[in-house]
């Protein structure tokens, strides 16, 4: 019997299927709602980076450094993305920068409406006072993320010394959408058999117009070249 | 994850389609997965036939995942290359292993991922 109008014939309904090219990307939603953040933020002011890494390869620790470092010379927000709790941007608040947490309550990225929910509570805290950089902390996840445009002018890929030097070669996708790759927790390298020469090769390999710095965080090595890099971006959109 | 979300939204656009077009099912659904989009076909695979049996249109599509063969361009000599993803290191895991291709021109490793990130809803079949 058929199910569609329960007569016992089979055959008519089969007969006039009609076959339709959509040819549309299953992502166009999410990157429509990418473009307009980017203009969003362009009218707060400001320039916005997505930091991406696994968990714990020190996102958070980056900027409470990146914040101390640049002081008063520049005006930040932070959206924090986390699957549970506020202790990221409770550690961004105590520095004295507004922070927007958001909950992804399991989901393993962020999305760029999530992120425009995100700049309109930022706006919020800032009373709208203009920013100049917008940092985005991913959820960590060296995968998902990547697949997911937030609006931000410039990505950021995050790989700690303890993580080893092949993790350019086991995830291309990540590094191929990357702009800068941060090699983080230098100070660690006597402690790690992590390959400097190669970790750079591959990443570079996969996306040859990338930036790459070597720093850590607790020893302050490298620091300089981030700092001067994330100047060198705010001065440009000014000019 | 996120694969659950994307075959979602994809089920949700075959709802819209099907509502467009005035068609009571949809059987067949042809999706163009890049080989560099970071979606896993199995998991994608998976939470579509679930989701599907949500509602009346879709519980009996289909679903084709045409997969492309990864293309690589070579850095030393520019050809570009198409190649099947290398054994993967992991057993029961597909991978896709740059660096460890070499270009059939000139044999260099200097290989770079081309395209291949997109997620494309490409060709339905209704009645
Ligand atoms: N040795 C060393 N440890 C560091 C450095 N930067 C961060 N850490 C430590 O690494 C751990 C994780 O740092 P977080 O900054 O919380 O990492 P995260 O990437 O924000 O983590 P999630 O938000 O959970 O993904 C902490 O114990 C930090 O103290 C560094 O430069 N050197
Ligand atoms: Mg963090
Ligand atoms: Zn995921
Ligand atoms: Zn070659």
């Amino acid at each position: 019997m058929c199910d569609v109008c329960g007569c016992q014939l089979h055959e008519h309904h089969h007969t006039d299927s009609k076959v339709v090219e959509v040819n549309q990307s299953l992502l166009d939603a999410n990157q429509k709602q990418a473009e307009s953040n980017r203009s969003h933020i362009e009218k707060m002011g400001a320039i916005a980076i997505n930091l991406i890494s696994s968990p714990g390869s020190g996102k958070t620790t980056l900027l409470e450094h990146t914040i101390d470092a640049l002081g008063d010379s520049l005006k930040i927000g932070v959206i924090e993305g986390d699957i549970e709790t506020e202790r990221d941007a409770d550690r961004i608040r105590a520095k004295g920068v507004p922070a927007v947490q958001l909950t992804t309550g399991g989901a393993c990225h962020l999305d760029a409406p999530m992120v425009h929910g995100g700049l309109h509570v930022l706006e919020h805290f800032c009373h709208g006072a203009p920013l100049d950089l917008i940092f985005i902390e991913n959820v960590g996840n060296l995968v998902c993320p990547a697949t997911f445009d937030l609006g931000e002018h410039k990505r950021v890929i995050l790989l700690s010394v303890p993580e080893g030097s092949d993790k350019p070669v086991k995830y291309p996708t990540t590094f191929k959408g990357a702009d800068l790759f941060l090699i983080t927790k230098t100070d660690l390298l006597p402690h790690f058999d992590f390959d400097m020469e190669e970790a750079q090769q591959e990443a570079k390999t996969i996306q040859p117009d990338l930036d790459i710095i070597a720093l850590s965080a607790t020893s302050g090595e490298g620091f300089d070249q981030w700092i001067a890099y994330l100047k060198a971006l705010v001065a440009k959109q000014v000019s | 994850m996120h694969e659950l979300s994307l075959a979602q939204s994809l089920l949700e656009q075959l709802l819209g389609l099907a509502r467009q077009h005035n068609a009571d099912t949809i059987s067949k659904v042809t999706v163009i997965l890049g080989p560099f989009s970071g979606i896993v076909a199995d998991s994608f695979d998976f939470g579509f036939n679930i989701l599907k049996k949500e509602y009346q249109e879709t519980k009996e599509a289909e679903l084709i995942l045409e997969k492309p063969t990864p293309e690589y361009l070579c850095l030393e000599c520019q050809h570009i290359s198409a190649m099947e993803p290398a054994e993967s290191q992991i057993p029961g895991v597909a991978g896709i292993i740059t660096g460890k291709h070499s270009c059939p021109k000139c044999n260099s490793d200097r290989l770079s991922p081309q395209g291949g990130t997109d997620l494309i809803l490409k060709q339905i079949e209704m009645e």
